[in-house]
């Protein structure tokens, strides 16, 4: 396991970020979701050693996380989600300088900088002034300097954002690229579903401070619960609340589609029972495939 | 923007090492990098005018009949002895000449990196707050000894060289020391309060403002109060005559200000350990990520 926490518990005074937080995570790209506040940056913080858990215990390559700090940043790289970067400095110098201060030697530092600013694409401008970068280019700059030495995984926050749709697919291939052929393991924290789904075999869903769901992409969606997607002629109200006292959850679409998610254990008849007690009439019926943007909504209970 | 993978991804075969001093790429690149400014080469140029002036005394001095029709009567002046060092390294204009390059190449230190959220890089790093901060003290340090112990220590050179004899140094045995001591008195200070003015805004340029603002302000109030209740304690507001005080203390010469060097050498470190209290705060490793 790369990444293994124990009941990881954090409170900022009397807000509690995390609660007793368990997971186990193995290879490959794992997505890290869960709306504002659920505690996925405090989680990062906690696992690259920047805040001490009030209680639990946590290992990051086998690295602990309360007494093995440094060992843990010099086998992370970490792309944060603002733009940084030191005024001043061309491409190839600000890449470099952080692969010293990995504990790169200098001139290994340099030559590795000139290798990953061509990987992502930053090659022909790796000699211009960072000032005069572009947002897009900023941000291959920051997954360059978080690859510069070479590292056993990869936090990166948002590493989608502020890239238009041609950049963000060429930046997803790189991700996908680094997580599937180089053995780099890959950290994604996101509030984009659709790169989370792109990319990752494995999803964790923290929701107010707590573990919401955490496995396989494929498992979550079949264990869970299933979706149905209908259209309804009659009092959706009334259907509705019908189906949600039997612990389903119902939500209406703007296009009038109304999704069904019901536990695993529940009847599909049901639906059709809520719908002859409501007098509707179903005038579509399909057992959808969940995508994880129904998985967030099912497990956070958020649109 | 050129087509991503222009080269494809490969690993790195070395080995991380453990640096002894993790601070150090921080120094050298943060000195490299004020020396990238136009601006700066001529003011640091400039601020070894001083050095120059008193070198070409020294040669004087030694020279007294040859140059007599140029100095008519001021060769007291040239009189050289500790206080000649010490009017040196303790005068307004060296101290002032501090600032500027200071300013100039070492406001932005912290500021530069708060206004690029730049912290979160660095403490990604296997680096503590305490590397972090050695690495941006060690570029004012580089400056301050730059311009008073490499300088002060060259004209003791240059005087038993220009004197011929040792006889210079066995009279003043201690004078070294004194060069080094001052030197290291101004670069503790400077470093503490230039990074404690870098940490208060995110723009350089403010900062600029802050570290020639409060150097210049403490001496106009001290000024004015001076006036006021006419007592040699208001030099306590002002930095520039605290610094001068201290240095009259190490070279063992006469204080300028009626009142124990000690109360100066206070303040400075009032000063230091105020800056100590602030960067503490302001760089915080648990605000890099947002």
């Amino acid at each position: 396991m790369s990444i293994e926490v124990k009941d990881l518990s954090f409170r900022y005074g009397k807000i509690v970020a995390l609660d007793g937080v368990t997971m186990r995570l193995g290879e490959g790209a794992v997505g890290l979701l869960g709306p504002n506040g659920a505690g996925k940056s405090t989680l990062l913080r906690i696992l690259l050693g920047f805040l001490v858990p009030e209680r639990g215990e946590g290992r990051v390559l086998d690295y602990d996380i309360r007494r093995e700090q440094a060992m843990i940043r010099r086998s992370v790289g970490y792309m944060p989600e603002s733009d940084c970067f030191v005024a001043g400095m061309d491409a190839v110098t600000f890449t470099a300088y952080f692969g010293e201060l990995s504990g790169m030697p200098r001139q290994e530092a340099m030559k590795r900088a000139h290798e990953v600013l061509f990987y992502v694409g930053l090659g022909e401008s790796r000699y211009r002034l960072l000032d005069t970068y572009s947002a897009g280019m900023k941000q291959r700059l920051k997954l360059a300097q978080a690859l510069v030495h070479d590292p056993k995984i990869l936090f990166l926050d948002e590493p989608t954002s502020n890239l238009d749709p041609t950049g963000r697919a060429e930046v997803l291939e790189l991700i996908r690229d680094i997580s599937a052929h180089k053995s780099v393991q890959v950290l994604l924290s996101s509030h984009i579903l659709d790169d989370i789904e792109a990319l990752c075999e494995t999803v964790v869903i923290l929701n107010k401070g707590k573990l919401a769901a955490e496995g396989r992409m494929a498992d979550l969606r079949a264990i869970n619960y299933s979706l149905y997607e209908l259209r309804i002629k009659g009092d959706v109200d009334a259907f509705r609340k019908d189906l949600e006292s039997s612990g389903s959850r119902v939500d209406e679409m703007e296009d009038g589609l109304v999704k069904v998610y019901m536990v695993e254990a529940a009847d599909p008849m049901d639906i059709f029972r809520a719908a002859g007690r409501t007098g509707a009439q179903l005038r579509y019926f399909v057992k959808s495939r969940t995508s994880l943007e129904d998985l967030f909504a099912g497990v956070v209970g958020v649109d | 923007m050129a087509t991503v993978r222009e080269k494809g991804y490969t690993h790195w075969d070395g080995k991380l090492g453990e640096r002894r001093f993790p601070w150090w790429p921080i120094a050298r690149t943060g000195i490299l990098l004020a020396f990238r400014k136009k601006r700066f080469k001529f003011i640091f140029a400039g601020a070894f005018i001083p050095s120059i002036v008193f070198l070409v005394g020294l040669y004087i001095s030694e020279r007294l009949e040859d140059f007599k029709a140029i100095i008519q009567g001021s060769d007291r002046l040239l009189n050289i002895d500790p206080k000649y060092f010490a009017t040196y390294l303790a005068s307004d204009w060296l101290l002032f000449l501090i600032v500027l390059v200071l300013a100039y190449g070492a406001g932005g230190l912290i500021a530069d990196d708060l206004k690029h959220n730049s912290l979160q890089l660095y403490f990604s790093r296997p680096l503590g707050k305490k590397d972090y901060l050695a690495g941006k003290m060690s570029v004012v340090a580089f400056f301050v000894l730059i311009l008073t112990a490499l300088p002060g220590l060259l004209l003791i050179v240059f005087k038993l060289v220009f004197a011929g004899s040792f006889k210079f140094f066995l009279q003043y045995p201690w004078l070294p020391l004194s060069v080094l001591g001052y030197s290291a008195l101004l670069t503790v200070f400077f470093a503490f309060y230039v990074l404690l003015l870098s940490a208060l805004s995110k723009n350089s340029r403010y900062v600029f403002i802050l570290i020639f603002g409060a150097y210049i302000f403490s001496n106009v109030l001290f000024g004015i109060l001076h006036e006021i209740f006419e007592t040699p304690y208001m030099a306590l507001f002002s930095v520039p005559a605290n610094l001068q005080q201290a240095g009259a203390f190490v070279f063992g010469q006469k204080l300028p200000h009626a009142f124990p060097a000690v109360w100066s050498f206070a303040v400075l470190a009032g000063i230091c350990g105020l800056s100590a209290v602030v960067l503490n705060r302001k760089i915080r490793s648990v605000e890099v990520i947002k």
